[in-house]
């Protein structure tokens, strides 16, 4: 006898509808092949019976296969929004963290920026690597690490040794900075003495504090905006 | 006492008895001198020596990553001009091929100016004659300033030490030292307020008093910023030494102390 196999009759059905097909009705049905699907369509319907009694017996339910689209099992079969965990909305502007320098005993820095300029970019990576590691493992907390665009040099030398020759060599400074916080006033020279002992030839090294210049510096600069305020105030 | 973080449980060793706050207190015990002293390092100038193993490291990945990298500009204008030389299509002009530098002329040119320069030397004269005076000695290690003072009845070498005054902090003890042995136009860079290090010791039974049991010196760090020091502004006799040299001059007890945080990275 061929029977109604809704797809998906392995999988537990949504939550409140509640029928189970047994596993081993399911491994019979499945042996149907595809072809035997689309005649089932279409068998006496049963829908009475399923209202008075939804959580029936297994053989009843498989007969007929017209009732409500709430009540079949494929129902809410591609629905996934439950599933994805909410997204938060982005917050487009960042907002700069307070300084915060407790007076006493204890003195901590607020945020400090160890800046790493270098023409190699091999490495000031490097060196980055190393630094954020050892912050890491020292416990200092390290907020951001981030690089600033890449400028471009171009060296030109002029011999005027009767043909003008022009050498040009481009220079490329890389500038990667890495942003800690709380540092303890005492640890603070340790860390510093560390960090210029194993400073790479080649690599500058600058620690400074936070500023929101230093904020502003990243992001590109909106010529149409700053056209639109110049009007405004001029 | 200001327990900074969990990582520096090696560190807080050093203060013992209220290091921390020897920045801005007065002292509560009127029974210990105080005194500030001065750890000045100049930093190492060259790079250290590779060791054979390193060498070779070294010269392993330079070759296999040269081997795995893409072209410069360099080589493909080279690769480019070495075509262009072995067939020579005919809508090339003349005056164009004279007038364009070729890669292979630039690398002579590049070639001779490096044979021409010269490269200063590792050892310095002052590494051969061991003048510990000079600062141009060891430069691919850190070298600390010793001198020698008159502490009690001896005079001994160490590093400069100078005797706190109330109403000024530790650490303007320290730059007072500094300007006392070697002039006011040192430019050296204190790296924070906070002491480095912490050497106690007792008076001889014969100088005790009730005011003076002892004396704490309190070690500050500073780097040498500037690399050239004139003779003249020198008072006392001054070395600079690196950290193995230092056992010749130093007693044993205050060398075990200094050692904890003069570090040879």
């Amino acid at each position: 006898m061929e029977r109604a196999a809704p797809p998906g009759s392995l999988r537990g059905s949504p939550l409140g509808r509640g029928w189970l097909f047994p596993a081993a009705f399911a491994a019979q049905v499945l042996c149907l092949g595809k072809a035997a699907f689309p005649k089932q369509a279409f068998t006496v319907s049963r829908s009475t019976a399923f209202r008075e009694n939804p959580i029936c017996a297994v053989g009843g339910t498989l007969l007929s296969c017209s009732r409500h689209y709430w009540s079949q099992p494929t129902h809410g079969i591609g629905r996934f929004r439950h599933l994805v965990p909410a997204q938060v909305a982005k917050k487009l502007r960042e907002r700069l963290q307070m300084k915060e320098i407790n007076h006493g005993t204890d003195y901590e820095y607020g945020d400090l920026n160890i800046e790493m300029t270098a023409y190699d970019m091999c490495l000031v990576e490097g060196y980055t690597r190393y630094v954020h590691k050892l912050c890491n493992n020292l416990s200092i907390r390290v907020t951001r690490s981030y690089a600033l665009p890449t400028k471009t040099t171009e060296v030109m030398l002029v011999e005027e040794m009767g043909t003008k020759m022009h050498l040009d060599a481009i220079l490329t400074t890389h500038r990667r900075v890495i942003q800690i916080t709380s540092l303890s006033a005492t640890f603070a020279p340790i860390l510093l003495e560390i960090l210029h002992r194993n400073q790479p030839e080649g690599v500058h090294l600058l620690v400074k504090e936070h500023t929101e210049a230093d904020f502003k510096v990243r992001f590109k600069s909106r010529p149409e905006l700053e056209e639109l305020m110049a009007k405004l105030s001029g | 006492m200001a327990a900074p973080m969990p990582g520096l449980a090696v560190h807080c060793g050093f203060w013992r008895g209220g290091g921390g706050g020897g920045i801005m207190a007065a002292p509560t015990r009127a029974s210990w001198r105080l005194l500030g002293a001065l750890c000045l390092q100049r930093p190492p100038l060259l790079s250290a020596v590779l060791t054979p193993e390193e060498e070779e490291v070294a010269q392993l990945m330079q070759q296999w990553e040269t081997e795995r990298s893409r072209l410069s500009d360099h080589e493909v204008r080279y690769r480019d001009e070495q075509e262009r030389l072995r067939h020579p299509r005919d809508n090339d002009d003349d005056l164009d091929r004279n007038r364009v530098v070729l890669v292979q002329d630039l690398e002579e040119i590049w070639e001779d100016k490096f044979q021409k320069t010269e490269l200063a030397p590792r050892l310095t004269d002052a590494d051969k004659s061991n003048d510990r005076t000079s600062l141009n000695r060891k430069l691919d290690s850190n070298l600390t300033l010793l001198v020698k003072q008159k502490v009690g009845d001896q005079e001994m070498w160490l590093l400069p030490q100078i005797e706190w005054q109330s109403g000024e902090t530790l650490r303007s003890t320290a730059e007072r030292a500094l300007v006392s042995f070697l002039g006011n136009c040192i430019q050296a860079k204190f790296l924070g307020n906070a002491p480095c290090g912490l050497y106690k010791y007792k008076f001889p039974r014969a100088i005790r008093t009730e005011n003076s049991v002892g004396a704490k010196v309190f070690f500050f760090k500073a780097l040498l910023q500037s690399d050239h020091l004139s003779k003249e502004e020198r008072k006392g006799d001054c070395i600079w030494v690196t950290k193995s040299e230092m056992e010749d001059y130093l007693k044993p007890e205050y060398l075990k102390q200094i050692s904890r945080f003069v570090v040879d990275l």
